[in-house]
């Protein structure tokens, strides 16, 4: 018998029907991959299933007994605990009282008992080999991929009959990841059932026995994972044949040196930096997770201190701020990580969001000009693809990749040729990814350069021309031509500095 | 060097135990900072009067901070919780209002203190719910209620007046044990705030202002926390009324006002944050008794009495500003 059985699940919103009749069959004992582009209707599905949101019709059957969760805590009651995309946890509680919140040990006076919680906490992350974080710390303190993993920690207190990992690893580094994908074959052998989402297939094929794949808020095939091949899952979930994820790399790059860095060190985690990156090049940076990458990022926008000489074409700047990095041609963009947090005002309209950053370009004497405004706009749309209904759609009502698309589209408005990429692919579905490589590409092919950072490594070596690995806050080596692999990468961020740097 | 001699570095590479006490230091700083501010007030009050280090100057200071306290303890809940409740002063008006009007013979007048918990704790409850289910702002509903509460104690006695019975009177202004009875409330309210900060209900309305989104993912019912925040907060503006009274032994349907801005500016001044999920109550009385010793002072030093309010609005800037540097370091710390 499944454990799931769903059967013409729909829902609408508003007009839009984010599930039509979608069917999802699985077993207790499986890990069961779920995957369709963004907008697909998985999230919308897990959320039904969490008790997040409520479907409009259909039928769900747990173990074979209907199930409608009319809340979070119901769902969780029923067995299922979800890992969700947006985080669930608290910044301001600490890990250990974020993992046992509302179900704290309690005292008779109905005090949380803190040295139960310890005891606990310290057990969970024994018991399920999870990469040590301090109990007391404030979940605000920790980066993306320590909350991720604290999310996990969170679920699994729960001690659930289905996990719903819901894009788990795209903020996880390699090690995390492995540490994920073992875990959920663990509790699959233990008679679990996890169900899995993710967009790195590689993943997917690692880990799931089986695969349900959703396109336009329906069911298109279910398969059993050593069944199929990933032709055909990416042709299921695209309703067309891909050509290839990564776009065709051609040498690009001049002599003209874009970005000259030296000796730029930031905060704690940046030491000393040194690197060129040239006109027409897409130079990726690599490393585990945490090795200074992100603080790199943000010194070279000019996001807080940092010390060392930073030259874009050949001229000194002083990073202060983002605003003194926007100056026109000569000027540094910067496609952020959290790009519902940092890069997008979601409550504003796509118009807005684009030119926000570049409003003196369509004004003048401090009058907007609407018109050039809609221009600039409606070009940019055309050119990046951008499926909105019209400008002034909400720009969080997008999809992921929608939402990044107008990112890039904010960033190349501002005219700026050094163009920061940190993780921009991260959670966007496999077809926006290919755009975007392409785009990366024939942005480099204009002659811009592209300083660009990813978490999945396989993106860096097939987009990047030349990969710099960091480690420990500094360059570890750089790779270039045929030197550039993920073994030589992951060697140059683990263990040997200058490995491959020949 | 060999690969070996090279731990493998872990992607959960902490910030470093070295920065833990200035981590704490900062998250701690609006705290800290009141601590001082405290401390230095009390100073210069000591060294220009005589007798400020003495349990009867503590007795007195107590009494004129503890209405205030009393409203800005409800106030610290509300805004932990992330919201605001201006509604606490019409809570108030209206408490002494009744009290004064109605309190009679012992029977009477428990019945009546009875009554003022109820309605408190109702309007705040109505609060709670016109914020969840009709999905309005906090300012809003609480200045709608407190404007309703206003004019009901306003059509009940018009004019500041009416009688307390002695025994309430002495009973609020008693010594026991040379302490008077604004240290024991006090004291019975940081026992509460141990107790209640602790709690499942506590953590949650903590947690719930911090991140409503990610509280509500973690099947937190949004209406109920809206309720019990906002039903806390009216019970303690309904017991700052009853105590206001022993202090005044009349009805005031105006006086009310006088505690809704001060009662956010203790809470802020003590560090608790306006976004919600930071703070306690221990900085909210440093803030209450800030407030208090700048009215002191104003008083030894005989200049006019304007520069109360003048006083105090440096001592909220300053304590804003080392807010706002916790709040950057913590936001900072986060991408």
């Amino acid at each position: 018998m499944d454990l799931i059985d769903a059967s013409a699940v729909s829902k609408r919103y508003g007009g839009i029907a984010a599930l039509s009749a979608a069917e999802f069959h699985a077993k207790a004992g499986e890990v069961h991959a779920l995957i369709g582009e963004n907008g697909a209707g998985k999230s919308t599905f897990i959320q039904i299933l969490a008790g997040a949101v409520r479907a409009d019709a259909g039928t769900i059957l747990l173990a074979g007994k209907p199930y409608a969760a009319a809340n979070p805590s119901a769902a969780q009651a029923a067995g299922i605990s979800s890992v969700f995309q947006e985080l669930s946890l608290i910044p301001d509680l600490t890990v250990e009282e974020n993992i046992w919140f509302r179900r704290e040990p309690t005292t008779p006076f109905g005090t949380v008992t803190r040295r139960a919680i310890r005891k606990q906490t310290i057990d969970l992350f024994e018991r399920y080999a999870i990469p040590a974080a301090r109990p007391d710390q404030e979940v605000r303190r920790l980066n993306l991929a320590e909350r991720q993993v604290i999310e996990i920690a969170k679920a699994l207190a729960r001690d659930p009959r289905v996990l719903i990992l819901d894009e788990a690893t795209s903020s996880l580094a390699p090690r995390e990841t492995e540490w994920l994908l073992a875990l959920s074959q663990k509790l699959a052998a233990a008679g679990k059932l996890v169900i899995y989402i993710s967009h790195r297939l590689q993943e997917v094929r690692a880990v799931a026995s089986r695969i349900t794949i959703f396109r336009n808020g329906a069911t298109v095939a279910a398969h059993d994972m050593n069944a199929v091949g990933d032709d055909q899952i990416i042709s299921e979930m695209l309703g067309r044949r891909l050509d290839r994820l990564f776009p065709e790399r051609k040498p690009t790059a001049t002599d003209r040196i874009a970005l000259r860095i030296r000796g730029v060190s930031a905060g704690q985690r940046v030491r000393d930096i040194d690197l060129d990156l040239r006109e027409g090049e897409v130079l990726g940076v690599g490393g585990l997770q945490g090795h200074g990458q992100r603080e790199l990022f943000q010194a070279l926008f000019g996001i807080g201190k940092a010390k060392g000489s930073i030259e874009l074409w050949g001229r000194q700047v002083s990073a202060r701020g983002p605003q003194y990095s926007l100056t026109g041609r000569e000027g540094i963009a910067l496609v952020p990580e959290d790009r519902r947090g940092q890069g997008l005002l979601l409550a504003k309209s796509v118009r807005e969001n684009l030119t926000l950053a570049v409003i003196p370009r369509f004004s003048r004497l401090g009058i907007l000009s609407r018109r050039r405004e809609k221009a600039l706009v409606d070009e940019m749309i055309e050119f990046l693809r951008i499926k909105a209904k019209n400008p002034d759609q909400p720009a969080g009502t997008l999809s992921g990749g929608n939402q990044q698309k107008v990112i890039f589209g904010k960033m190349l408005l501002t005219e700026a040729r050094v163009l920061l990429l940190y993780d921009p692919t991260r959670g966007v579905d496999v077809g926006t990814k290919g755009e975007i490589f392409t785009l990366m590409r024939d942005l480099a092919a204009r002659g811009y350069a592209i300083l660009f950072y990813s978490s999945d490594l396989p993106e860096l070596v097939h987009v990047a021309d030349r990969v710099a690995v960091m480690r420990n806050g500094t360059v570890a080596g750089v790779l270039e031509g045929a030197a550039i692999s993920e073994d030589n990468i992951l060697k140059a961020a683990m263990f040997e500095p200058r490995a491959a740097a020949s | 060097m060999s690969a070996g001699a090279e731990p493998v570095a872990s992607a959960f590479a902490p910030g470093g135990a070295r920065r833990d006490w200035q981590t704490k230091l900062v998250d701690r700083g609006p705290f800290l900072v009141a601590c001082v501010m405290l401390a230095a007030l009390v100073a210069i009050y000591g060294s220009l009067r005589e007798g400020v280090f003495t349990l009867e100057e503590l007795n007195i200071d107590t009494a004129a901070a503890l209405t205030l306290l009393l409203a800005a303890t409800g106030q610290t809940i509300v805004l932990l919780r992330g919201g605001i409740d201006l509604s606490i002063g019409g809570m108030i008006s209206f408490g002494t209002v009744i009290a004064a009007t109605q309190f009679g013979d012992f029977g009477q007048t428990a019945g009546w203190i009875v009554a003022i918990l109820a309605i408190g704790l109702g309007v705040g409850a109505v609060n709670g719910l016109l914020i969840s289910i009709l999905r309005l702002q906090p300012f809003l509903v609480t200045l709608a209620t407190w404007s309703i509460l206003s004019g009901a104690a306003l059509l009940i006695l018009p004019t500041d007046g009416g009688q307390l019975p002695e025994a309430w009177m002495s009973g609020g202004n008693a010594t026991i044990l040379g302490l008077s009875t604004s240290v024991w409330i006090l004291i019975v309210l940081l026992v509460f705030w141990a107790w209640f900060r602790s709690t499942r209900l506590g953590i949650t309305i903590r947690a719930t202002g911090s991140n409503e989104k990610s509280a509500f993912l973690s099947g937190v019912s949004l209406t109920f926390i809206n309720v019990a925040t906002y039903g806390l907060s009216g019970l303690f503006a309904a017991l700052a009324s009853l105590y206001l009274t022993t202090q005044t032994g009349a009805g005031s349907p105006t006086i009310g006002k006088d505690y809704i801005l001060p009662s956010v500016a203790a809470a802020v001044i003590g560090g608790i944050s306006l976004f919600g999920g930071r703070g306690g109550l221990v900085g909210t009385v440093i803030g209450a008794f800030i407030l208090t010793i700048i009215g002191n002072l104003v008083f030894v030093l005989s200049v006019s009495s304007y520069w109360q309010p003048i006083v105090s609005g440096v001592i909220l800037l300053i304590a804003v500003l080392a807010s706002s540097l916790a709040e950057r370091s913590a936001r900072r710390s986060l991408t």
